[in-house]
This record gives structure tokens, C-alpha cells and sequence, in this order.
């Protein structure tokens, strides 16, 4: 009786969490004509007899035509090329963003990690606090200075990247948190097994790289997988440091369907669910990793 | 969590903790250490006319801000965000928590099932609550246009209606119906991750005690509020300190879901420090809104951290 109780509860839960992925993908295969309807209706089911027959469902994919604006290419291995911005800037640099912060933070996380966890010098609680101390202020306050930085160094260095910039600037914002969460494993491993491979004349390093570092491997995904999606998932940085559209990810793409405030709004909701696709995929094959690093992370702030 | 480990005997490099800390500080460095001086100075300057250059105003930025009708307004929504925020946020995820606490069957599914929206990003999660409440074609939209439910609307949605101000020209209050939205999407957002917060905090409390509590006639709610409440304090008051960080300087939503408006009635002091910085360019101004929101959010997670007493913890 009581675990029915439960189990109803939960699923009635979990059914309202899902109920906005679950209506924006909907929305991403009606018809246009569906979309544009008052009063609205959740399942275009409808005929002119009945309120819902379930042979009579409209869908297209309209919705994700327009967001990938396919057009005719013979060159093309399908015949066929995607030609929306979505998908020919946007999603690419955020890729690029993401994939290279991701391999940066996780590295130079690692190393720091690896120092604060094994050595004891002065000044090494200073360092841990003002870490920690980092992440309560606010990232809008920092974008003020890093965007003339950007200026700047736009004006002064030629040949500047911006691209390296925004990837850099990424390093910075998830790095705190990352060396926490990495020392937090390393400090799990026990130090005799390094000192067993020294005696075998390994160096600090070597014994890093070959002892520590696959000890701590599952540490080191999750936080290679959180940064991954973190800078997938972020928006603000990348569009107020950017100063040209074209250098933007993709949830500026997401942002320019809505403020553009196009009518078509199978189109947002399919431009939606296409970049959040990824990162759900990521989730559920790699959960754990994420649980992990997110408890671990979260106990010690 | 805080093993003493001997310490190695360091013999080749002696340096080697400076060498492997070197690139990752020297990065914070640049983008947070360096950021977070350079607008404390900022607020402290203002570009002089004419000459386009900065010069000392000492606080007079901080009168400009703390005078100004758009700032009381936004600190007005900023804290009717919170409290909805904080309040429905935790409400919700602690009951969720104690229900999955019952481990059934399915409970690993359910945790999964209920994590996914903390892994989409701020813009598409508002984006996906706007989808509702577009005019006329949402599929919220016929239920918040209903007169006999809200009273007569003055717009065609709650993207575009607010509401008079009762109490004083100046003062937003009662808050329009799009930062109530706001709150509500903005909880679903976070609710996975304060769940699992609170749940990982109540797996910790021993079988043990509450069976002894029990033993000893205590009913479920004393049970609740003498023994569970207090065990899982330090948690909770973890938990709240990430909701307040997320609440004062979240602004991804703000942008996908209302832009601020209508008007001005979901602006928060995130928003307005974006509107300050990047819009109207008025950098020493937005620079000492930004030093009022590191207090606001040092000073919140300073009261936290006292009344849970896990304070004394660390």
C-alpha cells in the first residue's frame, strides 16, 4: 500500500520534470499550422468529430527544416547540405570551445590538484581558501574587466585570437572548482603506492603520470565530463566577450531565435531539443561520473 | 575528507609544487584575481568627459547607484526572486528527497529521470518556459489570460502584463506575474541538484537513531524535526548557498525567458548590471553594482553559513 503510494508519487513527479522537455518536443514536430492555433492544443490529434483520435496525429518535421535550412549539394555525401547557422557556426564553436576547455581544465586541474593534494609548503590553506572564496564572486562582475581586456588585446596584438581568449577565459571560470574536485580524489589514493615507485626510481612527475593519474582516472573524467558541458551549456560570457556573432556558441544561437522573435516557433523548439540532445546523451550514458563529481564537489564548498 | 597524509619527502624538486600549481594559478589569475581588482577600481572611477579618460570619483558612483530608481526596483525583484526561489526550491526538493529515500525499485531510474534538467542550459531551459507562455500560442497562455482566474488582464500574456504598483510608485510590489514565472522555472532548473544534495545528506542519517527514536514513541514529524532536521543541517545550509549564488547571479534565464520585461518587471540586479555594463556602457557605475552584489552574495552566505551552525564545522 504504502510503497503504491510512493511509486505513484515519484512517477507523478517525474512526469511533471518532464512535462517542458516533453511539450517542447511536440511542439519541435508539429505543423505549422498546429503551432499557430487558439486555443493551443498539446497532441494535434484532433479531428473535426472528435477531440482526440490517435490516427489522425499531424506531425512534420518542419520544424527542423527550418533550423537546418537543408539545401540541394551534389557534392555533398547525402545529397544534401545543412545551411542553417545553427549548425554551420554556432555548434562548432561550441565545440571547439567546449573540447578544448574541457582537455585544458581537466590537465592543468590535474597538475594543481596533484601539488596541493601531495605536498605541504606555506601559504598552501591560503591558496585552498582563496579558491573556494573565488567561486562567491559573481561571473557578471568579471566580464566587465575581461571584456577590455579583450579590447585590448585585440587592438594591440595582431594576429589575436579570440577564439583562444573565450577558451582561456573557460579555463579560468571552471578551474577552482575542478582543482577541488580532483584534489579531493588524489587525496583518496594512498601515498605509499607512490612512494613504492620512487624507490623503483620513478620521479615525482612519472609517478603522476603512471600511478596517480589511472588511480584517479574516474575523477579526472568526471571532471573532464562537467566542463565539457558546463561550457556547452553556457551563454553569457561567450556572448557579451564576443564581439562578433559569427565567434558565438550555440546557445547564442538559441538566444537569436528568440530575440529575433520569429513566429515559427517549432523552429525554437526544434533548434532546442537538437542542442540539447548532446549533453543529455552524454548524461545518461556517463552518470555516475556526473553524481560523483558534482557531491564531491558540493561537500567541500 | 581532511586525511592527515605524511608528507612527501621531497628530495629532487624542491620546487615541484610551485611548477605543477604555476599554470593554473597563473590563469585564475587572469581571469578571476585580476577581474575582480580591476572593478573594485573600477566603481571607484568614472570616465571624465571630454577626455575620455578614468579618474578617481571615490564613492560617488555608490551614491549615483544606491539613488537610483532602477536599482531600488531591481533589488526589489532581486529579493522577491530569492525568496520564491529559495523557498519553493527547497520545499520541493526536501519532500522529493525523503520520497526517494525509501528505496524502491525504481528509485535509481527515478534519480536519472529527474536529473536530466539540470544538465540543459539556462538559455533552452528559458526558452522552453517562454514556448509556454508566448501571446495566444503558448500552451499556458489561454490559462493566464483567463479573467476569472487572474482578473482582468491588461496584456495578452504574462510576458506582456503588469501589474500597477499598490503600495509606491517606486516600489514593484505586488510583482508581476512573469517574475513568479521566472521563479518557477528557474526552481525546476536547480530542483535536480538541490535533490541530490538533500538526499545524499539524509542517506547519512544512521538507521539506528531513528529506530531508537522511534522505540522511544517519537511520531514521524518529531522524528522529522528533533532528529532528522538538525543531522542534515549542514547540508542544507550547503545547499541554500548554492540557490543563493545561482539566484543573485543567474541572468542566462532572464534573457531567454523574459528579457527583463515587460517593461522592467523581471529586471534583477544581474540584469540591470548587464543593462549598466554593456548596454549603457556606464563602466564605474556597473562596477559598483557589481562590488554591491559580491557583498550581497558574501554577505547572504556569511548569515547562511552562522545559522546552521555549520559555521563552527569548519
Amino acid at each position: 500500500m504504502g510503497l503504491w503510494l510512493f511509486n505513484g508519487l515519484l512517477i507523478g513527479i517525474c512526469a511533471i520534470v518532464f512535462f517542458p522537455i516533453f511539450s517542447t518536443l511536440l511542439l519541435s514536430i508539429k505543423e505549422p499550422q498546429d503551432v499557430r492555433r487558439k486555443p493551443p492544443v498539446l497532441l494535434p490529434c484532433d479531428t473535426e468529430s472528435a477531440a482526440f483520435d490517435p490516427r489522425n496525429c499531424r506531425f512534420s518535421l518542419d520544424g527542423y527544416s527550418r533550423v537546418l535550412l537543408l539545401r540541394p549539394n551534389p557534392d555533398s555525401l547525402f545529397g544534401a547540405s545543412v545551411t542553417g547557422r545553427l549548425f554551420t557556426q554556432y555548434v562548432p564553436n561550441t565545440l571547439f570551445y567546449a573540447t578544448f576547455a574541457a582537455i585544458v581544465t581537466t590537465m592543468l586541474a590535474g597538475l594543481a590538484a596533484y601539488g596541493l593534494s601531495r605536498f605541504r609548503f606555506r601559504g598552501r590553506r591560503l591558496l585552498l581558501t582563496l579558491l573556494l572564496a573565488l567561486s562567491g564572486v559573481p561571473l557578471l562582475t568579471m566580464l566587465l574587466a575581461l571584456y577590455q581586456m579583450n579590447v585590448r588585446m585585440r587592438q594591440m596584438l595582431p594576429g589575436y585570437e579570440e577564439r583562444l581568449f573565450m577558451v582561456i577565459v573557460y579555463v579560468g571560470f571552471e578551474l577552482p572548482f575542478a582543482i577541488w574536485v580532483v584534489k579531493g580524489f588524489f587525496d583518496t589514493i594512498p601515498i605509499e603506492l607512490e612512494e613504492a615507485a620512487k624507490i623503483d626510481g620513478a620521479s615525482p612527475l612519472g609517478a603522476l603520470a603512471r600511478i596517480v593519474a589511472p588511480l584517479a582516472a574516474p575523477g579526472l573524467v568526471s571532471i573532464f565530463l562537467l566542463t565539457y558541458v558546463n561550457v556547452w551549456n553556457e551563454f553569457i560570457a561567450n556572448y557579451l566577450l564576443l564581439g562578433r556573432s559569427e565567434l558565438r556558441g550555440a546557445m547564442y544561437g538559441i538566444y537569436e531565435y528568440i530575440s529575433q522573435s520569429l513566429s515559427a516557433y517549432n523552429a525554437l523548439a526544434a533548434a532546442c531539443i537538437l542542442v540539447i540532445l548532446p549533453v543529455i546523451t552524454i548524461f545518461l550514458f556517463t552518470r555516475q561520473a556526473f553524481f560523483r563529481s558534482m557531491l564531491e564537489g558540493a561537500i567541500k564548498g | 575528507m581532511n586525511q592527515t597524509q605524511k608528507p612527501l619527502r621531497i628530495s629532487v624538486g624542491r620546487w615541484l609544487p610551485f611548477w605543477v600549481l604555476l599554470p593554473a594559478m597563473l590563469i585564475i589569475a587572469a581571469i578571476q584575481l585580476y577581474p575582480t581588482i580591476y572593478t573594485i577600481l573600477l566603481s571607484l572611477q568614472q570616465i571624465e568627459p571630454g577626455t575620455g579618460r578614468f579618474v578617481f570619483v571615490g564613492v560617488r558612483n555608490f551614491e549615483r547607484l544606491l539613488g537610483s530608481v532602477a536599482f531600488v526596483r531591481s533589488l526589489v525583484h532581486t529579493v522577491v526572486f530569492l525568496l520564491g526561489y529559495v523557498v519553493l526550491t527547497l520545499s520541493a526538493s526536501f519532500a522529493i528527497a525523503l520520497l526517494l529515500r525509501q528505496r524502491l525499485r525504481f528509485t535509481p531510474l527515478y534519480i536519472t529521470l529527474l536529473f536530466v534538467p539540470w544538465v540543459i542550459s539556462d538559455v533552452v531551459a528559458g526558452a522552453v518556459w517562454r514556448l509556454f507562455v508566448v501571446p495566444d500560442y503558448g500552451l499556458f497562455s489561454p490559462f493566464f489570460a483567463n479573467p476569472t482566474l487572474f482578473g482582468e488582464p491588461n496584456g495578452i500574456s504574462i510576458l506582456t502584463t503588469v501589474p500597477p504598483n499598490q503600495f509606491s510608485p517606486r516600489i514593484p510590489l505586488p510583482p508581476a506575474p512573469a517574475l513568479l514565472f521566472l521563479v518557477v522555472a528557474s526552481a525546476w532548473k536547480i530542483l535536480p541538484f538541490t535533490t541530490l544534495l538533500i538526499l545524499g545528506a539524509l542517506q547519512t542519517v544512521a538507521q539506528e537513531v531513528q529506530e531508537s527514536a522511534r522505540i522511544d514513541g517519537a511520531s514521524n514529524l518529531q522524528l522529522l524535526r528533533h532528529i532528522i532536521l538538525p543531522l542534515i543541517r549542514p547540508m542544507l545550509a550547503v545547499t541554500l548557498f548554492y540557490l543563493i549564488l545561482g539566484g543573485i547571479n543567474g541572468v542566462g534565464m532572464v534573457f531567454s525567458l523574459t528579457g527583463g520585461g515587460p517593461g522592467t518587471s523581471t529586471e534583477v540586479l544581474s540584469y540591470l548590471l548587464y543593462s549598466i555594463g554593456f548596454s549603457k556602457l556606464d563602466f564605474g557605475l556597473a562596477g559598483a553594482l557589481s562590488v554591491f552584489i559580491a557583498m550581497l552574495n558574501f554577505g547572504l552566505i556569511a548569515l547562511t553559513l552562522r545559522l546552521s551552525a555549520a559555521y563552527e564545522e569548519h
